[in-house]
């Protein structure tokens, strides 16, 4: 299954693009274009949609949508799978200078998964602050391929994967419509919703692709 | 019926790109837009000094100049007038004397209130994928069908 576990709808206050044009987009890029995308994850910045459901959508349109949560901490943005009420009790979602170690721990207690984004991202990404000594002993796995990264950035998070054995993600990063699915994930497994996407993460056994390399295999 | 240069309705489908456009916005450039606008200089739009002040880069393409940017390409493409909304978030300073690549996707077409309108993905980018500006566009376009 090829999944964009990162991407963001007008609840997130710097997306344009609505879930509606994001299943829209799905399909231009599997009949236009003749590319394989199974699903997306909508990683909302500093919070958590409990009340919204795109059963539906997602079933006129045969996409997967997922619902996750982008968090700022102390040490840049960390993507959360698999949250639930038990975490939004734990941890303020909305805390802009959370503890990105806590999180990452109290993600796992609660049976969700914590992921840095765009970890080579200049300034703000995980890279910079590694750099500077912080450590992350409860890290296993950062976002390697983001689709919105400048030049040299999803380079320096190669680099951090090599260096620490990471394993990497993929995703979008899309705050519009038409850049969906840009980067994804491949998984060997079938996802169908955010329980089986945490056991896949935690299970190691998927890779990030590019968009662009799947339609050159098709 | 008015002179057509532009694109019909008809001719555009979901997934069309418009562009990319390559431009740059040099220094006389935004001087002369800042006379234009009205806005008193030197400003951080037009002097290193007041831009590092503000913790800047350097002096900086004004957002207004930046939207006009953008309303020019699409307008360019699909005629004067056609240009109804344009949304943009401003995720980083654009900066003077670079290259600024200005695109647009297709992402939905429908008829409305007699309307044949086509909503686009904007972008404006830097040469290294910067992401500068980024938004929405509703572009109403003349329709060739009884032609």
């Amino acid at each position: 299954m090829y999944i964009d576990l990162h991407s963001h709808s007008v609840s997130s206050d710097d997306s344009r693009a609505t879930v509606e044009q994001y299943v829209k987009w799905v399909q231009v890029l599997r009949d236009k274009r003749g590319c394989t995308i199974d699903g997306f994850v909508l990683t909302e910045h500093r919070k958590f949609d409990f009340d919204k459901d795109y059963s539906q959508l997602a079933a006129e349109y045969n996409v997967l949508i997922m619902k996750a949560s982008e968090l700022d901490t102390r040490c840049g943005h960390v993507l959360v799978y698999g949250v639930n009420e038990g975490l939004a009790k734990d941890i303020d979602l909305g805390d802009v200078k959370m503890d990105a170690r806590e999180l990452i721990k109290a993600a796992r207690h609660h049976g969700a998964i914590a992921v840095p984004a765009h970890p080579g991202r200049f300034g703000i990404g995980l890279v910079d602050y590694m750099d500077q000594g912080e450590t992350f002993a409860d890290l296993n796995i950062v976002e390697r391929l983001n689709g919105g990264s400048r030049a040299g950035e999803n380079e320096r998070a190669d680099t951090l994967c090599r260096d620490h054995s990471y394993l990497g993600t993929g995703g979008s990063d899309a705050h519009l419509a038409s850049h969906l699915g840009t980067c994804m994930t491949s998984f060997p497994t079938d996802i169908k919703n955010e329980r089986q996407l945490v056991d896949a993460l935690l299970a190691g056994d998927f890779t990030p692709v590019w968009l662009k390399d799947i339609q050159q295999n098709n | 019926m008015p002179d057509q240069n532009g694109p019909f309705f008809e001719d555009v489908d979901l997934g069309d790109e418009i562009g990319p456009i390559e431009l740059v916005a040099t220094d006389d450039n935004v001087v002369n837009f800042c006379e234009l606008w009205g806005n008193p200089m030197p400003n951080r739009f037009t002097s290193q000094e007041i831009a590092e002040k503000s913790g800047l880069f350097g002096p900086i393409v004004p957002g207004v100049m930046s939207m006009a940017i953008m309303s020019q390409a699409l307008t360019d493409w699909a005629g004067p007038e056609s240009l109804k909304d344009l949304d943009l978030v401003f995720r980083q300073p654009v900066p003077h004397n670079k290259p600024l690549l200005v695109s647009a996707t297709i992402t939905d077409t429908r008829e409305e209130d007699g309307k044949n309108l086509i909503e686009c993905d904007v972008l404006m980018m830097g040469e290294a994928g910067e992401r500068y500006v980024g938004g929405t566009a509703i572009i109403a376009l003349p329709s060739n069908r009884g032609q």
